[in-house]
């Protein structure tokens, strides 16, 4: 599968302060991509840059295999439908009329407003002054606006802020149809682990401006498999008799951490233990959460 | 460009900014009458040349707020909507800030024309002496706004650069004032503040006598190199004005 978006060695440095460091991203046609981090960890500024919206002091740029630069950059981007931080209206203005301004500097049909209206459900609000609307309305604007060109890629950076549940719930699934209806690629961001797990295929961790994680978010729920914690009379000496026994093990607080394994291998290591004149004294069974893996990651308590 | 500037027309839509210009003419038209109205037939019969001295005198308060008031209110839409991060993955930004210039400029121009249609108005209403001087009306309309222009496209950049709008509309205003005084300044220093120009090419002198009070008119030549510099001024601050534009991170 080829890659929508790949960056390179992506920096952006303010000052003497380094908001993104070498960023190699990568975004598979088709996927949601989910890119998460905390706030502040550099998430807009990267998607900012891609869309050529800030200049990288630093790397490269890809998007749809081609190299962006400031002559193709408006070029490329006609296939790219873009939300940034916070949807952008003119409030003094209907809907309709906010739309019918992106459709036209688009120079895209003007059936696309109708079509872009019903997909986000605003049908009914189109004629209604765009600061009249809730946040959620704006939002999904935002959306439409995003969407009226049809494009091949859409970057939405946290499309559910300040959205109430049923707001965020409904955002979410249409964002989930988009990749099927329309086949397109969607980029989300968020600082929200759970609604990067619910939504995304493939997923992005950035940190103080780095990227610490990068696959498919399978492979980070393996990361949460089931792991056993043992404590006994002396873990120095276990550590050696484990290690002996080719089993993997990591020291945490009084514990030895060691991989899931069948109760006839776990009997027989008790067995050996007891043997060997070492007490075993807890055995428990643990499973690390997504959470705790995102903390890792990131050094954040995760916002869920 | 059309669609850019067409869109621009859709965005000011209840945005009453018409109504701006025409306060601003109201006034200029209450101010012309009120100064007309104590002359006698003498004074009458330097009619145009009275309204080709004081309308530009007027010209630096009304011009430079007018441009303002339209380079804010044209700009404060996309600082309030944040919409430039979305135009300008859309359209290049030299086009965002050609389109806002052509569409201000409109405004300039209506207003320049409100002023041409009081003079002209009132002139044959008063029955000024002597045939109408339509070339020195064109010069007026023509100076008026190279001067407006550039004065606008300077509140235009400063309006979409800082998203507070209060910097660019204290700006405006100022420079108003120091356009204002600077008139009793030599010419030197005129030159080198934009909001004196209208001083700068006027195309009317006056002389008045101290001891019989008396105020006589006349027609004076035209300040070319203040028209080349004024000419450069436009030039350079359109182009700095854009340039700071497409280089700023939204």
């Amino acid at each position: 599968m080829s890659n929508i978006i790949e960056t390179e060695g992506l920096s952006k440095q303010y000052g003497n302060v380094y908001r993104v460091k070498d960023v190699d991203l990568s975004v598979p046609e088709g996927a949601i991509y989910g890119f998460l981090g905390p706030n502040g960890a550099g998430k807009s500024t990267t998607l900012k840059m891609i869309l050529g919206l800030a200049k990288p002091t630093e790397g490269e740029i890809a998007v749809f295999g081609k190299r962006v630069n400031s002559k193709n950059r408006l070029e490329n981007l006609k296939n790219v439908g873009s939300l940034i931080e916070s949807p952008s209206y003119y409030g003094h203005l209907t809907g309709e009329e906010n739309l019918r301004i992106f459709q036209t500097l688009r120079g895209v049909p003007k059936q696309n407003i109708t079509e872009v209206l019903k997909i986000v459900r605003l049908e009914n609000q189109q004629n209604k002054k765009v600061s009249q609307y809730s946040l959620g309305m704006k939002q999904r604007l935002g959306l439409a606006s995003a969407l009226l060109g049809y494009p091949r890629l859409l970057i939405l950076d946290e499309p559910t802020n300040g959205l109430d549940p049923a707001g965020i719930q409904e955002m979410r699934e249409l964002i989930q149809s988009l990749p099927q209806k329309f086949g397109m690629t969607v980029v989300v961001s968020s600082h929200l682990l759970s609604e990067i797990d619910q939504l995304a295929t493939r997923v992005g961790i950035i940190r103080e401006g780095e990227l610490v994680y990068q696959d498919s978010l399978t492979k980070l729920h393996q990361y949460s498999k089931q792991h056993l914690a043992v404590r006994t009379m002396n873990n120095e000496v276990t550590k050696s008799f484990l290690s002996q026994k080719g089993v993997a093990w990591e020291a945490e607080d009084d514990y030895l951490i060691i991989p899931q394994m069948k109760d006839t291998m776990m009997a027989e290591i008790s067995k050996a233990l007891g043997q060997n004149n070492i007490g075993l004294v807890r055995i428990e069974e643990r499973k690390k959460s997504l959470e705790d893996i995102f903390l890792e990651l990131t050094g954040t308590a995760v916002s869920l | 460009m059309s669609a850019a500037i067409g869109m621009e027309v859709l965005k000011t839509k209840g945005r009453k900014i018409w109504l701006v210009v025409a306060v601003m003419m109201a006034v200029q038209l209450l101010w012309a009458g009120w100064a007309i109205s104590n002359k006698d037939a003498n004074e009458l019969a330097q009619g145009w040349l009275f309204f080709l001295y004081q309308f530009p005198m007027l010209n630096c308060i009304i011009m430079p707020v007018i441009a303002a008031v339209v380079a804010s209110r044209l700009s404060d839409v996309e600082h309030q909507g944040q919409t430039f991060k979305l135009l300008e993955t859309i359209i290049p930004a030299q086009r965002i800030f050609a389109a806002k210039f052509i569409w201000g400029s409109i405004y300039m121009l209506g207003a320049a024309l409100g002023q041409l249609a009081i003079m002209i108005g009132m002139g044959f209403v008063l029955h000024f002496g002597g045939p109408v001087p339509w070339g020195a009306l064109a010069g007026y309309l023509f100076f008026t706004l190279v001067v407006s222009l550039t004065i606008y496209i300077f509140q235009q950049g400063v309006s979409m650069l800082v998203a507070n709008q209060m910097v660019p509309m204290t700006l405006g205003l100022v420079g108003g004032f120091i356009g204002l005084f600077s008139m009793f300044f030599p010419q030197g220093f005129q030159k080198l503040i934009l909001w004196s120009y209208y001083g700068v090419l006027m195309q009317v002198g006056m002389n008045w006598d101290e001891t019989t009070r008396a105020v006589d008119f006349y027609w004076t030549a035209t300040d070319w190199s203040g028209l080349g510099l004024i000419l450069v001024f436009f030039v350079l601050i359109y182009g700095i004005g854009r340039i700071l534009f497409v280089r700023k991170e939204v």
